[in-house]
């Protein structure tokens, strides 16, 4: 199915470099990458095309991998006799100014999912009617669920983290401590 | 020439200076977040026209509690407790999704015995949170009887889960590879006899509420969600079976066991009201309270004595990959999308998809135009819970 779509994909969009991943471990689900800046294309087509068609889009998903961004789009067909779902993927290598074409237009659920995805990822959508902080407050600063995020100590004034409390001998602390040394090594991290 | 029939131009009524000055504004009303209606932290900014809505944005994140942060510095098994605290009145639905999830990247095989009591404590548990559901909607809309009848009734399925696992709500009973805790015959009894109380009492709230003429009037007709909208914003479960769509992932794509159990989906027909208003998805909520019973009674007759927790290592190492896991929750879909590093003993992502979070986003779209009263009934029909909204 994955290979039949990227086939489908890239006969009907030019550029879009649909390229099919399906793992070796049966186990795991495949996925279909394709270009970012032909994200919106893709998804208008996606909607509207008679040959495999996908009617909703159930979430999306951004990962952070350090060197790139991965965001993830769960098209869905809602169809008794013709169903089927596909995790589409695009690569964002800007770390400073991610950015993305968004697809409210086309899913009105994409909606709220890119607002969480910019809250937490830092992706930024362009042409989104109302780009705003969904769980976090507005004047939060940085982005939570980015590997190299640092915790504030302060917020608004109080004191939400004090060193007293925190215990950095933990295996979770460790963990991230050596996650937040990696990043700042490798990647430019001036956001 | 001026025919007779010819009035002119109406004269104009003279409007003096003072009514000059009024002019109409909308007003900013607040919804929440300690609003009673929206039951839990969900704050709603209403602009009205006098009564009527004009827009409504839905403000999240009263709630957040980072789980899915928190879930990358825990092992695999650590995750399970806070999947309880998603929905915290469904909360087996939430372990059992995310524990299948872990399940498939590791290959697992689940004993027969701990998969039949799997699917009965998740249809005990959906009915204990449609009992809440629509026990408190019909509360929101003025009639309490329900309501008393309905928590008595799920406080019974409570008891049942602490007896088994030792919480009344948040269970971490369904663990990586099969169940904490086997039931005895003795607790299985009880589950058969409460399953005939409950098609009675089922029954009960049927003949007390449906045809209540004064609920029928504030729920038909009302917030209307055509199958259209859901399919644009994602809705799954009641919403979007209320909406007339058969579509329920326990038949289409069935997960688990539940291809061996005989069971209808309940979707909405407009018998009363038309369908994707509020009264119809409040009928999915009850009809669908009979089917789990209907499918509790065939585990009870399939479940052979046996092993209830299969082999798995000591400490979980999940290859390098994603799944993306969908179950049918009580309020609808929800989504664990778990990406592992190769070797990694903790999630290096884990992504909820919510199914309360997508029927919020509905709220912009069909709140315009109706009274506020009508809102309430709306907002409380979608049937929210603000843990796994805010995560």
């Amino acid at each position: 199915m994955l290979n039949q779509l990227a086939e489908t994909i890239n006969r009907n969009i030019q550029g879009a470099n649909a390229q099919a991943f399906i793992p070796e471990d049966a186990k795991l689900h495949g996925s279909v990458t394709i270009e970012a800046t032909k994200l919106f294309e893709v998804a208008t087509w996606l909607r509207s095309n008679k040959e495999l068609p996908f009617n909703v889009l159930q979430v999306i998903s951004a990962v952070d991998y350090l060197d790139y961004f991965e965001v993830c789009y769960m098209f869905a067909n809602f169809n008794p006799e013709d169903m089927r779902d596909v995790i589409l993927k695009v690569k964002l290598t800007d770390r400073v100014n991610p950015n993305l074409d968004s697809i409210c237009s086309i899913y009105a659920s994409a909606n709220f999912q890119e607002r969480e995805a910019f809250d937490m990822m830092g992706v930024r959508f362009n042409n989104h009617p109302d780009h705003r902080r969904i769980l976090c407050p507005d004047d939060w600063e940085g982005f939570p669920l980015r590997k190299d995020y640092v915790y504030p100590k302060m917020y608004n004034g109080m004191e939400v983290f004090p060193d007293a409390k925190m215990n950095f001998e933990d295996r979770e602390f460790e963990a991230r401590q050596k996650l937040i040394s990696k990043a700042q090594n490798t990647a430019s991290t001036d956001v | 020439m001026q025919s007779r029939w010819d009035i002119g131009t109406p004269e104009r009524p003279t409007i003096n200076s003072e009514t000059e000055k009024l002019k109409t504004e909308l007003l900013t009303l607040n919804m929440g977040p300690q609003h009673p209606a929206t039951h839990g932290v969900l704050r709603i900014e209403i602009k009205t026209d006098s009564e009527i809505v004009a827009h409504a944005i839905p403000h999240l994140g009263y709630l957040h509690r980072c789980m899915e942060k928190h879930s990358e510095h825990l092992d695999y098994r650590g995750v399970i407790p806070f999947v309880d605290r998603l929905d915290y009145l469904a909360a087996m639905s939430m372990e059992w999704t995310y524990v299948a999830a872990v399940e498939k990247m590791l290959g697992t095989e689940v004993p027969r015995r701990a998969e039949l009591l799997r699917v009965m404590t998740a249809e005990l548990q959906r009915i204990a949170s449609h009992l809440v559901a629509f026990g408190t909607y019909i509360l929101d809309l003025g009639p309490q009887t329900v309501f008393l009848y309905a928590f008595e009734m799920r406080e019974k399925i409570l008891r049942m889960f602490e007896e088994v696992s030792g919480a009344r709500m948040l269970y971490n009973y369904i663990w990586v590879g099969g169940v904490w805790n086997d039931w005895t015959d003795e607790q299985l009894k009880n589950v058969a006899n409460f399953c005939d109380e409950m098609e009675l009492e089922a029954k009960k709230y049927y003949d007390l509420n449906s045809s209540n003429q004064v609920f029928i009037k504030r729920t038909a007709h009302v917030g209307v969600m055509t199958t259209q909208d859901c399919f644009d914003f994602g809705a799954t479960g009641p919403v979007l079976r209320g909406s007339g769509f058969n579509w329920d992932l326990r038949k289409n794509q069935p997960y688990s066991l539940y291809n061996e159990f005989d069971f209808d989906v309940c979707v909405g027909t407009g018998e009363i009201g038309q369908v994707g208003d509020c009264y119809n998805r409040y009928i999915v909520r009850m009809n669908e309270v009979i089917e789990s019973i209907k499918i509790i009674r065939q585990v009870l007759t399939k479940l052979e004595p046996g092993s209830v927790m299969g082999k798995v290592p000591k400490i979980i190492k999940l290859p390098k990959g994603e799944v993306y896991m969908k179950h049918e929750c009580p309020r609808g879909e929800l989504g664990i999308h778990l990406v592992s590093e190769d070797g990694g003993k903790t999630p290096y992502r884990l992504k909820v998809k919510s199914p309360c979070f997508t029927h919020i986003s509905m709220i912009p779209r069909v709140a315009p135009g109706q009274m506020i009263a009508d809102f309430v009934a709306t907002v409380g029909s979608t049937d929210i819970v603000l843990g796994e909204v805010d995560r």
